[in-house]
C-alpha cells in the first residue's frame, strides 16, 4: 500500500469567513474559493457544516469531516480498493479518487497524490566544528517575514477504541508504527513517507471522536516561532508551545483555530525505516516535551528611552 | 472589600462577549456575554483540560450564531447562561459562574473577593 500521507483534510465550520482569515493568517495560499494549500499543494477545504456535499458528521460534532491520502500511482489506489472492497462500501467519485470509512467512522478519502516534489533548502544553522550551512555574509532571520507553510503533515484523532484504530491503519493501510503512548496511541506512518508520523491517536471517551489537530511541515525552528508569533500579533491564542516534542523531535507550536480544533506548526520531524523499533513511554508532561518555552510580547532590557 | 469597575453594559454588544485581565497576567482571566441585557461571566478555563483558556482570538467566545460559548482548542460549546457543556471533550462538565454587579446606571461592577477567590 504506497500510502504517502494526508493530501487533503476537509472540514464542515460554523464560522467559514473567520476560517479562511485563520488559513490565509496561518499561511496557506488560496487555492480556489474553498481550498487553501502549502507550498506542495497539500492543504485544507473549508465548507460551511451544512453543505450538502460533505460526508456526514461524526456524533461529536467534530467539524473535520474527511480526510484524504495520496497514494503514489493508480496501482496503488486499485490495491485499495480491492483491499477495502473486502468488507465495506468503496465509491468511486468523479475525480477518479475513492472515499470509505475506517473501522472508526472516520471518512477517508484516497486518490493519486496531488502533492509536488519540492526543491527548497531547510532552515540552515552554523556550528563550531561543522561545516557552516549558510555561507559567509548570509544572514540567517529577517523582520521581513512571511509563514510558507511547507506540507501537511500530520492529523491526531481523538478515537475510542486505539487498538481497533490501530489494527486497520496497520492491517489494512499498511501503516507503521514509529513509537507509542502506553495506553493513549500509537504515532504511525504509511508505507510512502519516512516521517516519523503523519497520524496519532489519543484514547478518549466515545463521545469525543473527532479532530485533536492537525500540521503542516516548515522549514526549521526559526520559522515556527517566527510563524506562530506573527499569529500571536494578530491576536490569535497559543493552545501549547513553542517547545519540542521527544517522540519525533519535531519542534511545535499549538494555536486554537474556529475549526473545533488546535492547529500546529511543526518542523524538523525525524524520519525512520523499517528498521526502527518502536519506542514505548508512559503520557505525560515530561515524555512529551524536552522543553516548552512561553510566548511573551517583544521586550529587550533597558528600560524607556533614555534611560541608562 | 472593594471592587473594580469593568465598563458599562452598552461596551459588549448583544450577542457578544469580551474578555478580561484585571492583574495584568497577558491573557485573559474571565469573560462576559451579553444576551439583551443579561449578562453571564465565567473563568476563562476549559473544563476538559482545566488550565487552558477558550478562545481562538482575543473576545471570540461565542459560535457564529451568538447561540452557545465555543471552546476552540476541541470545539467545547457551552450554554450561555449556566455555562454547561453540551457538546464536545468536556460533555457534562461546566465553565465557572462569576457573580458581577450591575448598577442602575449601566455599569459593570466585580468584587475584589470574588477576583481573589477566583483567581482572576
Ligand atoms: S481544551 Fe477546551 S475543548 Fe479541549
Ligand atoms: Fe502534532
Amino acid at each position: 500500500m504506497n500510502i504517502i500521507g494526508p493530501d487533503k483534510l476537509i472540514f464542515g465550520v460554523d464560522d467559514v469567513a473567520a476560517c479562511k482569515q485563520f488559513a490565509l493568517d496561518y499561511g496557506l495560499v488560496t487555492k480556489d474559493e474553498q481550498n487553501y494549500v502549502s507550498l506542495d499543494g497539500t492543504g485544507i477545504e473549508i465548507l460551511h457544516k451544512d453543505d450538502a456535499s460533505l460526508p456526514a458528521p461524526l456524533p461529536s460534532g467534530s467539524m473535520l469531516r474527511k480526510t484524504i491520502y495520496g497514494v503514489a500511482d493508480q496501482a496503488a489506489l486499485d490495491a485499495i480498493t480491492a483491499e477495502l472492497s473486502k468488507d465495506r462500501e468503496v465509491k468511486t467519485l468523479a475525480d477518479g479518487s475513492i472515499e470509505a470509512l475506517d473501522d472508526l467512522g472516520f471518512v477517508l478519502g484516497f486518490q493519486v497524490t496531488i502533492r509536488q516534489t519540492l526543491d527548497l533548502p531547510a532552515e540552515t544553522i552554523n556550528a563550531p566544528g561543522a561545516a557552516p550551512q549558510r555561507g559567509v555574509n548570509l544572514t540567517g532571520v529577517s523582520k521581513d517575514f512571511t509563514a510558507k507553510p511547507r506540507s501537511l503533515s500530520h492529523v491526531v484523532y481523538f478515537v475510542p477504541d486505539i487498538e481497533k484504530a490501530e489494527a486497520f491503519y496497520a492491517e489494512r493501510l499498511g501503516f507503521v508504527t514509529t513509537d507509542r503512548f502506553t495506553g493513549t496511541g500509537p504515532f504511525m506512518r504509511p508505507a510512502g513517507t519516512l516521517d516519523h508520523h503523519t497520524l496519532f491517536f489519543l484514547k478518549t471517551p466515545p463521545f469525543m471522536q473527532g479532530v485533536e489537530h492537525f500540521t503542516f511541515h516548515m522549514s526549521g525552528p526559526t520559522e515556527v516561532s517566527q510563524a506562530g508569533y506573527a499569529l500571536v500579533e494578530k491576536g490569535y491564542q497559543s493552545f501549547w508551545g513553542p517547545g519540542r516534542h521527544i517522540f519525533g523531535s519535531n519542534w511545535f507550536w499549538y494555536f486554537k483555530s474556529p475549526f473545533g480544533c488546535n492547529i500546529e506548526y511543526d518542523a524538523d520531524m525525524d524520519l525512520h525505516d523499517d528498521s526502527w523499533e518502536a519506542r514505548e513511554a508512559l503520557p505525560g508532561a515530561d515524555n512529551s516535551q524536552v522543553f516548552l518555552l512561553q510566548s511573551r510580547e517583544k521586550w529587550a532590557p533597558g528600560g524607556p528611552p533614555g534611560k541608562p | 472589600m472593594g471592587k473594580l469597575w469593568l465598563g458599562n453594559v452598552s461596551d459588549i454588544a448583544d450577542g457578544q462577549a469580551k474578555g478580561f485581565d484585571p492583574n495584568h497576567s497577558g491573557s485573559d482571566t474571565f469573560f462576559i456575554v451579553r444576551q439583551g441585557n443579561e449578562l453571564f461571566a465565567y473563568v476563562d478555563i476549559c473544563p476538559h483540560y482545566n488550565d487552558t483558556s477558550l478562545p481562538w482570538k482575543r473576545h471570540h467566545y461565542l459560535d457564529s450564531a451568538s447561540a452557545h460559548i465555543v471552546c476552540a482548542a476541541h470545539g467545547a460549546l457551552f450554554e450561555i447562561d449556566n455555562g454547561d457543556c453540551v457538546q464536545g471533550p468536556c460533555k457534562g462538565q461546566k465553565l465557572s459562574k462569576i457573580p458581577l454587579e450591575v448598577s442602575s446606571q449601566q455599569e459593570i461592577w466585580i468584587s475584589l473577593t470574588t477576583i481573589k477567590e477566583f483567581n482572576l
